[in-house]
């Protein structure tokens, strides 16, 4: 299983726990029980922020370990262009970036490129050597 | 942005410093501290929107730049000399100490015959020519607006007249100060550091950093809805414009400092979004300037 299938599921448990308490709130008369209750709900919010910054940070390990399972065609790469509701996807070296929501690809293009579209050449014309692709999550790697 | 200004000395500090520069070059010039210097600028392949622009400068105006920090020798637009007396005027100061700010781009097709600034001595002379002969000779050379910087328009797609940006044609640094219009202050400032102090800090793509060192997406007044992913979908929506093809984020100069027309407005605050008149490639690489079909 993977690390952020497991803090979902520990987030979900939480969740259970809260919709629990919050039923026996309800129906509790004793305002000591209540408060106890109510110290459960504040340790399970506490919880899933913990939980939530553990994805967070799961998500940017990932950029640093890429997902390449997905395989991406050139066909299918193109349908990624950012327009019609579709995420907006680049090909740099082999790997494919998610640019949906940097900033730089304002409209889902960048000085004259589009997305959807291997940007190899480009890419290494304009920004080699710079960290910008750290920066990005992997979805995927275009097929050999 | 108001607001923004009212909390940040950076902000008071950048919309001071042209004044500043001006103010103390025309006092130096008053004490005789400094001596006024010669200007030529050219308009050449453009839609002279820059000398219009500087034209609009405040605090000090134009009329303080032209008859307290320089002589003007020659703008075809400005002065009152016409045909041979102008030219003759220009090439009156070509071997003197003169620094030269060109507006437009130079069209290099047929060796420039696209674009004839005048006649001198009964021979025409063309914009590639004057930008050679005055350009190497100068003691800086500005260039002021987009065009003269890096093409711009005049060398947009499919560039008939084989419109370069004055770089490419002269062996010596020029300072660039893209944008289209130039902000007055863009060029005032700089000629006024220049007089003061010499050239003054460029970065990779010789544009004075003291303008244009910041991305207009950090100092953006609606920075706020894009970290909170809130998206305009189509123009009038007060929100980030980033959606519909912002250029802000890739632009550097300081546009939501200065503002235009003397501070009143700037093109995101009229919900338009950037659309990168500042930036290299600009227009080509800018396009699209919207698009309404976005994720």
């Amino acid at each position: 299983m993977k690390n952020s299938e497991i803090l979902i599921n520990l987030i979900n448990d939480n969740l259970n726990e809260i919709n629990d308490i919050i039923d026996c709130l309800y129906i509790t008369p004793n305002s000591c029980a209540k408060n106890k209750l109510l110290n459960r709900l504040r340790k399970n919010i506490s919880n899933i922020t913990t939980l939530v910054q553990g994805l967070e940070d799961s998500d940017s390990t990932n950029i640093l370990q890429p997902d390449t399972t997905r395989i991406f065609t050139e066909a299918e790469l193109s349908t990624y262009n950012g327009r019609n509701g579709n995420p907006a996807y680049v090909a740099v070296n082999g790997v494919v970036y998610d640019i949906t929501n940097n900033a730089a690809w304002g409209g889902a293009t960048h000085f004259g490129l589009s997305a959807g579209t291997d940007v190899t050449n480009q890419f290494a014309s304009c920004h080699a050597g710079q960290p910008v692709l750290n920066k990005l999550k992997v979805v995927g790697k275009m097929v050999e | 942005m108001n607001e923004k200004i009212s909390i940040c000395p950076n902000f008071y500090t950048r919309l001071e410093t042209t004044s500043l520069l001006v103010h103390k070059v025309i006092d130096s010039v008053k004490q005789n501290k400094i001596k006024k210097r010669n200007l030529i600028w050219f308009e050449l392949t453009g839609c002279s929107g820059n000398i219009i622009s500087l034209l609009d400068g405040a605090n000090p105006d134009f009329k303080s730049l032209a008859t307290q920090m320089v002589n003007f020798i020659y703008d075809n637009s400005l002065m009152a000399a016409e045909g041979e007396d102008a030219m003759e005027k220009l090439f009156s100061v070509i071997d003197d100490d003169y620094i030269l700010a060109v507006e437009g781009a130079v069209s290099t097709k047929n060796n420039g015959l696209y674009n004839i600034i005048g006649r001198w001595r009964g021979q025409p002379v063309t914009a590639y020519d004057a930008i050679k002969k005055f350009g190497e000779k100068a003691a800086y050379v500005i260039a002021v607006g987009t065009c003269a910087s890096d093409g711009g328009i005049s060398a947009a797609r499919p560039n008939p007249a084989q419109c370069v940006g004055i770089q490419s044609l002269l062996n010596k640094k020029v300072i660039k100060l893209p944008g289209c219009p130039c902000h007055p202050d863009w060029f005032m400032g700089t000629l006024a550091y220049i007089m003061l102090f010499g050239e003054p800090e460029l970065d990779s793509r010789q544009r004075p950093i003291m303008l244009y060192s910041t991305l207009i997406h950090d100092i953006c007044p609606r920075r706020k809805y894009f970290d909170s992913g809130i998206f305009a979908s189509k123009l009038g929506e007060k929100t980030c414009m980033f959606k519909i093809g912002c250029r802000g984020p890739v632009t550097r100069v300081d546009c939501p400092v200065r503002k235009w027309n003397e501070g009143v407005n700037w093109p995101i605050e009229d919900d338009s979004p950037c659309i990168g008149c500042a930036m290299f490639g600009f227009p080509d690489k800018m396009e699209p300037f919207i698009s309404y079909d976005t994720t």
